[in-house]
């Protein structure tokens, strides 16, 4: 019966001339680093995709949220979508070239990716160039969006709106409590994510009228950070804005706790901070820190996904959803969403149905008012929260409206 | 004894101009792109590591450096296309004059260390140069920069999709640092190196400027280098310190060479040959488990020719002559 | 910059430089005795502080207690280095220095590649261990006690190398890398000799690699970090002298932590390369070097 039904809209599908490809796998291409130094991101973001696709294709109980109900994409004759995965190794060129395997060889109809802000770049271009959309999960350099491509999408919010985010915060913590913050220390790694989000750090300190007592922009990966942690403690700032990945940001909570410091309060642009490596490496010392966060595992009631989606992703990867882990769940639902209301795997149908996406906020596992890409393919609906670690895990502190605890301002 | 030589360097000619013309033909039946680029790569990095060849092999001079001239050669070409609307295609051979000269004041120093001191000294200025390029906002610092697609162009060196065009700059810079290694091999600088790696003072009282012809060495080599960085610049539309001027490009220049065989006309060719595609297949098919297998193959291919072949793989092909000859 | 904090900087780049010493002696007394630049000598200090990691995750053993255990499976790991490839590179007709580091860099690509199969890519922590994220309040100068005591293990592993050169094996080792084909005539095992040499050297990197543990992460590509550092450590000392890489080690260190603290931290190595390279205008073979 089912299957008669697959048939008859098949035929339906024939006089558009799209017959042959009806019930075929939609291969979407996957690029990320899967060795070398961002391999551990990478391979989380590979169980990500692996559980989102799982949630598309398979039969399972409805999850309240976009394509939560299984079985393929039902407007292409419950066609499955099939993940090719490729290795960037953080390299742009790699990332290049294996975003042109994916399109030509593999024959991909978009492409997701991709960590780093460099092998977004050079992948955003060559989708441009054979004309297939790039959905970037996790980039949030904002300069990949201003660059004018007509086939570049992004459903996480960029580092200026989640540098928003903390400064709107800083305000209305100020306000609840009296006790604002007047003045903030940058502390950055060296890479196109570290200048992106400090400069915007900068630039939003200067408009909320706090002033920057140290701007400490240094070397990633380094063996020591013992001088760079002495001069926070020098400056002393209420607050402390760190842009750092996982390794660096254990090694700078050890560095301050060895020469006796412990910040007033720390703020930082996810990244490395969200990392359970870094929950697990800090140990107690990450007790206090504060992050932004484009997802709140906590968020449960107004996003009732959050806990069917986590379970399945625990039970692929032995750990919780994350900042980067969410986006990644998040942007392949919005793709395969976009695939099925195109109801063809054909690139410029798929394009349009990513223009015409609006998708509200409780459809997703997202703590966002929703899902909608402006001119230049950014959503502008990706709100961020406010997180804190308490008892070793992050607690969202704002929105309050999202709050699940209080946030401990010790400024 | 001339008539041997004379014969050897005649058959070298015959050898590349069939080469080259094969490897112009090459492309032309291959229609998938992801080969197009993995050809183009073998090529580009098999010209680039003929460059290295002409100081590292011929001049007996191992730099773990050259990175700096790649990256360098890039930033050069981008930059003076972007703020001063130069067409890359002519930016080439600025990358060229600038990185060449740039290897001038490397050399001076270095050239007076030994061995090990000389290798470890230039893997510290290529890391210089790669953290003051990381920090220097005028080129981009971090952020690297972006080139704007503008259309098919050959002044411009863009292309949309197209591969070909690519295939062939790549060949003609190949081709270059091919000739100029033939034409070094049979000069006075040649014999005067050749005769350095035997005996040093037997090569002073040749009456041969030792650090002169070592000087220029190096500046043909870091020229080179940079041409090649100006072309991967162009080719890629994007570069930042991390993916142009790394320590780590410095050995995937110098490594065609050494396992394909240093001091030799075919070493960096053949070298080329292998290690790309295997680096590249390796990566695109065995990447994907994210278990670290691609870089176990690779390593080990690495250990294992170097052990098997020290000589080079081209001693796979070579004749009984050049044996003598290389060693 | 109030004294305290010069005396912080100070005691900071200190401690960080016993360590680079410590991870240079090993990468020194190979090259002093053969003539061989170790490319893999960072991922040896990796595997170190994984066997660290693992041994500790499964049986919860103080990361200190460790370090006999640790020492011994790397100077193990050494000899079999050497016996496997560095002898046949050594024997090797053609391109002798270049077959050596490229078989070692080759050998280092390989090591990452395993460790990421069999730990995944992920930065692990040591954490917990009875001097863990503890320090030493002196006057306003605070010294964290892990760093304190890899300080103090480095010294001591410095003093058992002194001890060892004046061992019949030392004096061995001494005359081997005086001149490699004489010691044949006098009946020393020059292969053993060598081996010998290599699991020293691996096992003081080990050493330095369990005590590295203590405070800082591990994770496949940790023996970058400081690999470039350990190179330029061992040629501004001199190539083969203990002393060197110690005095080396500690120059580094302070000049690193000054740099940054004085300049841009970002730019602390340029500091680092900045004084080598002078350094080795004015003494090409590095401060103890043989000229």
């Amino acid at each position: 019966m089912k299957r008669r039904a697959l048939l008859l809209s098949a035929g339906a599908l024939a006089a558009t001339g799209r017959m042959a490809r009806a019930a075929e796998d939609v291969v979407i291409g996957v690029v990320y680093p899967l060795t070398g130094n961002g391999a551990a991101v990478g391979l989380d973001a590979k169980a990500a995709y692996e559980v989102a696709v799982d949630i598309v294709n398979g039969t399972h109980a409805p999850i309240p949220m976009l394509m939560g109900q299984g079985g393929g994409l039902a407007k292409l004759g419950g066609a499955k979508i099939k993940l090719v995965f490729a290795d960037s190794q953080n390299d742009p060129q790699k990332a290049r070239a294996e975003a042109e395997r994916l399109i030509t060889q593999e024959k991909a109809v978009a492409i997701l990716g991709s960590y780093t802000s460099a092998t977004g770049a050079t992948i955003s271009q060559v989708t441009e160039r054979y004309e297939v959309p790039y959905l970037a999960a996790d980039n949030s350099s904002p300069s990949l969006h201003q660059r004018g491509l007509k086939w570049f999408f992004r459903t996480s919010p960029h580092d200026e709106m989640f540098t928003q985010g903390m400064f709107d915060f800083f305000r209305d913590i100020g306000a609840k409590t009296g006790r604002k913050a007047k003045t903030v220390a940058l502390f950055y790694e060296d890479s196109i994510f570290g200048s992106d989000s400090s400069n915007v750090q900068r630039k939003l300190a200067q408009a909320a009228g706090m002033e920057v007592v140290a701007d400490i922009k240094y070397r990633a990966a380094s063996p020591s950070l013992s001088t760079e942690a002495q001069k926070l403690k020098s400056a002393n700032a209420d607050v402390i804005l760190p842009s750092s990945y996982t390794s660096d940001a254990i090694l700078i909570m050890k560095s301050m706790n060895d020469i006796g410091y412990k910040p007033k309060a720390m703020m930082a642009q996810a990244a490395g901070f969200q990392e359970s490596a870094f929950l697990a490496g800090a140990g107690a010392l990450a007790e206090g820190v504060m992050s932004r966060s484009s997802f709140a595992l906590d968020a449960t009631k107004s996003r009732p996904a959050i806990t069917p989606v986590n379970t399945l992703y625990k039970a692929h990867n032995n750990k919780d959803m994350n900042d980067n882990t969410s986006r990644e769940i998040t942007a392949l639902l919005t793709l395969a969403d976009a695939i099925n209301r195109a109801g063809s795997a054909k690139p410029e149908a798929i394009r349009q149905a990513l223009v015409a996406t609006d998708v509200p906020g409780d459809q997703t596992i997202m703590p966002w008012k929703g899902i909608k890409f402006d001119a230049s393919g950014q959503n502008t609906l990706g709100t961020p929260v406010m997180q804190q670690v308490s008892g070793g895990i992050y607690r969202t502190v704002w929105p309050f409206e999202l709050a699940v605890m209080e946030a401990n301002w010790l400024v | 004894m001339d008539n041997a030589i004379l014969r050897r360097r005649k058959r070298e000619v015959l050898g590349g101009v069939i080469v080259l013309a094969a490897l112009a033909l090459l492309p032309l039946p291959i229609k998938d792109v992801y080969t197009q680029n993995l050809i183009i790569i073998t090529v580009l990095f098999a010209g680039l590591a003929q460059a290295w060849n002409i100081l590292g092999g011929y001049c007996g001079q191992i730099s773990l450096g050259h990175a700096l001239y790649f990256g360098v050669g890039g930033y050069v070409s981008t930059l003076l296309y972007l703020k001063a609307g130069l067409p890359p295609s002519l930016g080439l051979f600025a990358a060229f004059g600038v990185s060449g000269l740039l290897a001038l004041p490397v050399g001076w120093p270095c050239f007076r260390l030994s061995g090990h001191y000389y290798a470890i000294a230039t893997v510290v200025v290529g890391e210089i140069g790669y953290l003051l390029f990381l920090n220097w906002d005028f080129v981009g610092g971090a952020t690297g920069v972006f080139i704007p697609f503008h259309g098919e162009s050959w002044a411009q060196l863009q292309f949309k999709t197209a591969k070909l065009p690519y295939h062939y700059l790549v060949l003609a810079f190949a081709a270059a640092t091919w000739l100029t290694a033939f034409l070094l091999e049979g000069s006075r600088w040649g014999f005067a190196w050749r005769a350095v790696k035997d005996d040093v003072t037997a090569a002073r009282s040749l009456g041969v400027n030792i650090f002169s012809s070592k000087m220029a060495a190096a500046a043909l080599s870091g020229g080179f280098t940079g041409m090649g960085g100006a072309i991967y610049a162009q080719y890629v539309g994007y570069i930042d310190p991390d993916s142009v001027l790394a320590g780590h490009f410095s050995i995937l220049i110098a490594l065609p060479a050494v396992l394909g065989g240093v001091s030799t006309l075919w070493g960096p060719l053949i070298g080329a040959a292998v290690l790309m595609p295997a680096s590249e297949l390796s990566r695109s098919y065995l990447g994907g488990s994210g278990r670290g297998v691609d870089l176990m193959l690779y390593g080990g291919l690495i250990v294992i020719v170097a052990l098997a072949r020290p000589q080079g793989l081209v001693s796979l092909f070579g004749r009984k002559d050049d044996h003598a000859r290389i060693a | 910059m109030p004294v305290a904090e010069i005396l912080q900087v100070a005691a900071g780049g200190l401690l960080m430089g016993l360590i680079y010493a410590l991870v240079a002696a090993g990468l020194s007394l190979i090259f002093g005795l053969m003539d061989v630049v170790n490319f893999a000598h960072g991922e040896l200090m990796m595997l170190a502080m994984y066997a660290v990691f693992a041994i500790w995750q499964l049986t919860g053993a103080d990361p200190l207690l460790l370090l006999p255990v640790v020492a011994v499976l790397l100077f193990g790991l050494g000899m079999a280095i050497y016996r496997g490839l560095i002898a046949r590179a050594l024997s090797v007709q053609f391109n002798r220095g270049m077959v050596q580091i490229f078989v070692t860099f080759g050998l280092a690509i390989f090591i990452r590649g395993a460790a990421q199969f069999v730990w995944g890519g992920e930065f692990r922590s040591v954490t917990g261990h009875w001097l863990a994220d503890r320090s030493l309040n002196l006057g306003g100068v605070f010294l964290p006690l892990p760093q304190v005591a890899a300080s103090l293990v480095c010294l001591a592993a410095f003093a058992g190398l002194l001890m060892v050169s004046r061992t019949e094996f030392g004096k061995a080792l001494e005359a081997t890398r005086e001149d490699r084909d004489a010691v044949a005539l006098i009946g020393i095992d020059r292969d053993r000799i060598f081996a010998m040499g290599w699991g020293l050297g691996a096992g003081a990197v080990g050493i330095a690699g369990v005590m590295l543990a203590g405070f800082y992460y591990v994770g496949p590509n940790v023996g970058a970090s400081f690999a470039v550092i350990a190179y330029v450590t061992v040629a501004l000392g001199g190539f083969g002298s203990m002393l060197g890489a110690l005095v080396a080690g500690v120059l580094i260190g302070e000049v690193e932590a000054f740099t940054a603290a004085l300049w841009e931290p970002s730019l602390k190595q340029v500091g680092v390369f900045a004084v080598y390279l002078l350094v080795l205008t004015f003494r090409p073979r590095g401060l103890f070097g043989k000229m």
